[in-house]
């Protein structure tokens, strides 16, 4: 059973709980998730009997299957093989893929010319490798069925020769008038060659006017820079050079174009000593984000963070600050974050994020100018991305509503959904007589266009883009387009005049005067590498706060009054990612929830409303509001209400539709991510499709912890075992988690997916507990609900030397092999689940339906072609990518050498932004799996179960000095 | 009191008993054969070809490499079927007009590939590598038969596991020297074990790992 959370004594093995439905100790709750598959609570008593019945029956026929006579199918060669191409051998592109605008640098894998994989290009200076969930996904947008397919013009099927027409006819107009009448709204984009296209647009037709949209872009943290600083800055986190960070409601490790920087810059810092954590964080927040996880935590309400940051800046001795009144916690976190960045003067950042209001963003603009962290540990440039200057959305609308717009071309944004409803875009579009929708799908905006211009997508484009630091990558086709498609380039390039412009010309003439006279050989370069290396051409800026005024005294909440805050959805964004089933089904960090958004609420809100998760609520912002179940997040602050973006899409496609409440309902007009509003309980109440409840393993101190003062945790002593050791061959596979260095971010569950071919199974099937991903990542809580601590935790197969599933199966389906990994061989499988019950730690999965796509879906190009697809019936779980590990075998074996250290990468370890998973050799004392079991914090899940995982972790280091809560 | 059986009734007891003692053992000899049987296991059958493609003439009595078409075994997983253009670089000189070629011109002409009927087929679970085993001195002729001797292709081994298993168990008596990897009929000098196992210590076969499920199925 479950232990109750209660207080513990040992402080290495604190108890942990999962859900405040956990907390409350209701025992029919309890019974649910003991439940094998909680779905199954529901069935009568004689259900057994049936069952029985079924399963002899099964059995007898199960041998049946294995009569099939061997069929004669074509076999179709070549016409001309392309040189150099072997069926069944992968070619690698490196390219990258765009997520607002920037470049995420990718190694493309393909097969066949089918991109199936994408990892991050270990080469390129600023991910080194890493990857998030949207670099992982961003393949299976490339399949997606739902895409733009060809040139529409009022819903009617066009070609682009009548595109070429209209585009004629167009030109001659804005020559005449100069362009006036003629605006574009275009994405973030930080492609020069879009740039410098749109320059020359410019050129052309003077008086047309350019304005850019981004719903959930780092707008926030322009208009925090132009507080602080009087100008539109990027921020650039030199965490590499930090000992202590203090960060009010910045979550620089959260899901965003620079988490994969961060995120790797941290954990490295985070190892650089053996034996104590080398970076520590001190965060203070309103709503609980990854960052907060990792750091020592101050749950802070947004009308507090002026405050905070005066009484931080008062510590840290800045001119003009005076002690504020603060509370006994709030007093003690600052004292600990103030010692510790005195301790380490010089290798401090103080950062800001989207809660903090004018004063706050002065106040710490003014302590790391006293502290002189700029140039140090934090860096300004001009905003990489574009277009710049550019108009609002804003703008824009009160332009179309005033009857000064006469074209519109909106390109790769989609204003209709993604913008504030309170400020009538869709409204305002009926007033311009000539409107054009430029985009991958047609959404909706596209369809309130008169005319879709369907775009490419990244990996079937020539383009370019710059990454967050300004670094550019020329991005390849990995395929020919799948169809009648052109690239942003192209359809800008029929803009400026040309008559069917080739697919790669305007990249080319873009680099053409940077690469010079040897063009061909940096060009080459270029596409080899996926970056053009070189000196970025973004310089840091001087710039100091001391310019601007004295920060202004803080605000004050007006009584019932919340603090709505908007975020960009985890795993879908602001929208755009809604149509890929893989985000969808991925469960978001800290909430675990699938397939919809809630309305996030602290637990003492809860307490006051008498609410418990799914309860349905209002959220009103003026005379605006919202519908939508309520999630109880443990350690939000009170006066804190947190809405998601990125739902309630109505022309997302078949996977995105109709799916939780739309945030930009109520969002205020001028798109600012927070507002002050009001909430009201409503009738209803709906089950969320969470996962964390699912899944569950008996114990309590699954998470564990060291501390600098001791680092090592008690070595266990191994369970006595029955059986014999197993032989082992050669090699023998092992895996370490560094718990210490995991931000729960989910890239490794979506690589997983993608490089397993693990289906998605959908809402119901969530729900009922079937979700079929290999790895999950475990999220858990210590202490109060209000100011808990947070742990996550992957959790995929132990691939056992003992494993109870193994002595389950009965048809031997699941076996030992000699290099210890745990196999399931699905041929074998008949589905009696039996090895799912005996794992202790539920990382079995189980196929209830035949999940596999449609026999004549484009998403079948996607599936890993060295993996199988599953079909109903049997059991799945992970296998060490055990495809990754024969190749690896075959490429050393035809060499006549033994496998190298590092050469088998699992999925999910070369996903990692933070290099938390490490998979190697076991026999090999060199290998770095080796040396990571041999560390100190090196402990075994349930190793009282004796299972003798191969799959172990590292303990989280305690940063005790600031673990008030704890 | 009448009697209840006839005098022949313990005979018809025996016989029945015997009968179906007989049936049961009979199918289950008869499931056996016929899960073994070439029908089932498409061994020894000629399919039908869009082209009578004759390996015979090709590889036995001009003498093309099996390398020349079968281009990627060396490299990957699937020893690949010739594309087009392979074909025509010499049917563009020699039999040009031969109407038993013409669904190759047509190929070439329309940019359609030749609808092969694959005769060499393992099924869609098991994940079988050319390349290691021409590497570790696997001939073509061990698995595919005397090629050169077949004038329409057919299966000449039954591609069962346990025709994959007796080699991955004991490979010595199946392996070559890798130069004799393509020649068709190759026999080994004196004792055939001895050969074989130092082949084996040579090309580093990983004895005794290569048995579990995950070598062929994942």
């Amino acid at each position: 059973m479950p232990q109750q959370p209660q207080s513990s004594d040992d402080p290495d093995r604190p108890r942990l709980w999962s859900g405040i439905e956990e907390l409350s100790g209701d025992p029919s709750f309890e019974n649910w998730v003991n439940a094998e598959f909680p779905s199954a609570m529901e069935l009568p008593p004689t259900a057994r009997r049936q069952f029985l019945k079924l399963m002899g029956a099964s059995f007898a026929l199960a041998g049946l299957t294995a009569c099939e006579k061997s069929p004669f199918v074509a076999a179709l060669p070549y016409v001309n093989q392309p040189a150099d191409e072997a069926p069944g051998v992968p070619r690698y592109y490196a390219t990258a893929v765009t997520f607002e605008g920037y470049a995420q640098p990718v190694i493309a894998t393909t097969y066949a010319g089918r991109p199936t994989k994408l990892d991050g290009n270990p080469d390129h200076p600023v991910t080194q490798g890493r990857s998030d969930v949207f670099m992982q996904a961003a393949v299976l947008g490339l399949y997606d069925t739902d895409r733009a397919q060809g040139p529409t013009r009022r819903g009617e099927p066009a070609t682009w020769k009548d595109v070429a027409g209209y585009i004629d006819e167009q030109r001659e107009n804005w020559a005449t008038t100069q362009g006036e009448g003629l605006r574009l709204l275009i994405g973030s984009t930080a492609s020069p060659t879009l740039l410098r296209q749109i320059d020359e647009l410019l050129a052309q037709f003077p008086k047309a006017r350019i304005h850019t949209h981004e719903a959930a872009a780092r707008m926030a943290r322009h208009r925090l820079t132009q507080a602080a600083y009087g100008q539109a800055l990027d921020v650039h986190y030199t965490l590499d050079a930090c000992d202590v960070v203090v960060s009010f409601d910045d979550d620089f490790l959260g899901p965003g174009p620079d988490q994969v920087r961060n995120a790797r810059a941290w954990s490295a810092a985070r190892r650089r000593n053996a034996n104590e954590p080398g970076i520590r964080l001190f965060v203070a927040e309103p709503v609980p984000s990854l960052t907060g996880v990792v750091a020592t935590r101050l749950v802070a309400d947004v009308q507090r963070l002026p405050i905070l940051t005066q009484a931080f800046a008062a510590r840290a001795g800045v001119e003009g600050a005076s002690m504020p009144d603060i509370s006994g916690p709030e007093r003690d976190w600052i004292e600990a974050a103030a010692a510790a960045c005195k301790a380490v003067a010089g290798r401090v950042l103080i950062a800001c994020g989207g809660c903090c209001d004018d004063t706050a963003a002065l106040w710490i603009a003014r302590i790391n100018d006293a502290l002189k962290n700029i140039g140090r540990t934090l860096n300004f440039t001009r905003p990489v991305a574009g277009p710049t200057p550019a108009g609002t959305i804003n703008d824009l609308v009160a332009d179309m509503n005033a009857g000064n717009v006469d074209t519109l071309i909106v390109v790769d944004a989609n204003p209709a959904y993604a913008a504030p409803m309170s400020l009538g875009f869709a409204d305002a579009l009926k007033k311009v007589s000539a409107t054009v929708h430029v985009g991958l799908q047609q959404d909706e905006t596209g369809y309130r266009c008169e005319w879709q211009f369907p775009l490419t997508h990244a990996l079937e484009s020539w383009s370019d883009a710059r990454a967050v630091d300004g670094t550019a990558t020329i991005l390849q086709p990995t395929v020919a387009p799948f169809y009648d498609v052109r690239s942003v380039h192209q359809i800008f390039g029929m803009l400026l005049g040309e008559i069917d412009p080739t697919r790669d010309g305007a990249v080319r003439a873009t680099w053409q005067t940077t690469f010079g006279g040897d063009f061909d050989k940096h060009w080459a370069q270029a596409l080899h590498d996926g970056f053009i290396s070189g000196a970025a051409p973004f310089v840091t800026e001087n710039v100091s706060a001391q310019a601007i005024g004295r920060p202004a005294p803080a605000a004050q909440i007006g009584e019932g009054e919340f603090d709505v805050i908007f975020h960009p959805d985890p795993t879908i964004w602001d929208g755009r990612f809604a149509n890929v089933g893989w985000l969808q089904e991925l469960p978001k960090p800290l909430t675990t929830l699938t397939w919809g958004n809630a309305v996030s609420i602290g637990p003492l809100l809860a307490k006051h409303f008498g609410l418990v998760n799914g309860d349905h609520v209002e959220v009103a912002i003026g005379d605006r509001h919202i519908e939508g179940p309520v999630w109880v997040m443990p350690g939000q602050a009170e006066h804190a209400i947190a809405l998601s973006m990125g739902y309630g899409r109505t022309r997302a496609g078949r996977v995105g539709d109709s799916l939780g409440y739309n945030a930009f309902e109520v969002m205020p007009a001028d798109g600012a991510r927070l507002a002050k509003g009001n909430l009201r309980k409503v009738g209803g109440h709906e089950t969320l499709a969470v996962t964390q409840l699912h899944h569950r393993m008996e114990g309590f101190d699954f998470v564990r912890e060291v501390n600098a003062s001791n680092p090592t945790l008690p070595k266990a002593e191994q369970q006595p075992s029955f059986y014999p050791p197993w032989p082992s061959s050669k090699n023998a596979w092992g895996m370490v988690i560094d718990l210490d260095s995991c931000i729960g971010c989910n890239a490794c569950v979506v690589a997983c997916t993608a490089e397993n071919n693990v289906p998605v199974v959908g809402k119901e099937q969530v729900e009922a507990g079937r979700e079929m991903h290999w790895l999950r990542i475990a999220r858990y809580y210590k202490g109060d609900v209000e100011t808990p601590r947070s742990f996550f935790q992957p959790v995929p197969c132990m691939h056992c030397e003992e494993a109870p599933c193994e002595m389950g199966c009965p048809v031997h389906a699941t076996t030992h092999s000699p290099e210890g990994v745990n196999q399931m061989v699905y041929n074998r499988c008949i589905g009696t689940r039996t090895c799912s019950s005996f794992c202790p730690y539920k990382v079995r999965r189980f196929n209830f339906y035949d999940f596999r796509a449609p026999e004549d879906s484009p998403l079948h190009a996607a599936d890993n072609p060295d993996v199988t697809v599953r079909s109903r019936g049997v059991m799945e779980k992970c296998t060490y990518c055990t495809q990754r590990i024969e190749a690896a075998h075959a490429v050393a074996d035809k060499d006549s050498r033994a496998i190298r250290d590092g050469e088998v990468m699992t999925a999910c370890q070369s996903a990692c932004p933070t290099r938390a998973i490490t998979f190697g050799d076991i026999n090999d004392p060199q290998s770095e799996v080796s040396r990571l079991k041999r560390d100190g914090r090196h402990y075994a899940l349930l190793e009282e179960q004796g299972t003798r995982p191969r799959t172990t972790y590292l303990a989280r280091w305690r940063d005790d000095a600031g673990d008030h809560q704890g | 009191m009448t009697q209840i059986f006839s005098p022949a009734a313990d005979t018809w007891l025996r016989l029945f008993l015997l009968g179906s003692l007989a049936l049961t053992a009979g199918g289950v000899v008869m499931i056996v054969g016929v899960a073994r049987s070439d029908y089932v296991t498409s061994t020894n059958f000629r399919p039908s070809q869009p082209i009578p493609f004759s390996h015979r003439h090709h590889a036995g009595e001009l003498g093309i490499d099996c390398r020349y078409c079968h281009s990627s075994v060396e490299k990957g997983p699937h020893a690949g079927l010739p594309p087009t253009a392979t074909c025509m670089t010499c049917h563009s000189q020699i039999w040009t007009n031969a109407s038993m070629l013409k669904p190759v011109r047509q190929s070439l002409a329309k940019g359609k590939p030749i609808e092969w009927t694959r005769v060499a087929k393992l099924p869609d679970y098991v994940f079988f590598r050319h390349d290691i085993h021409i590497a570790k001195g696997v001939g073509c002729e061990t698995c595919h038969g005397r090629i050169d001797e077949m004038a329409l292709t057919y299966r000449a081994k039954a591609f069962t596991m346990q025709f994959c298993l007796d080699c991955h168990r004991d490979p010595a008596p199946n392996v070559r020297p890798v130069d004799a990897i393509t020649t068709m009929g190759w026999k080994p000098h004196g004792d055939a074990r001895a050969a074989g196992n130092a082949i084996a210590a040579h090309e580093n076969i990983r004895l005794g790992e290569l048995t579990h499920c995950y070598v062929c199925h994942r």
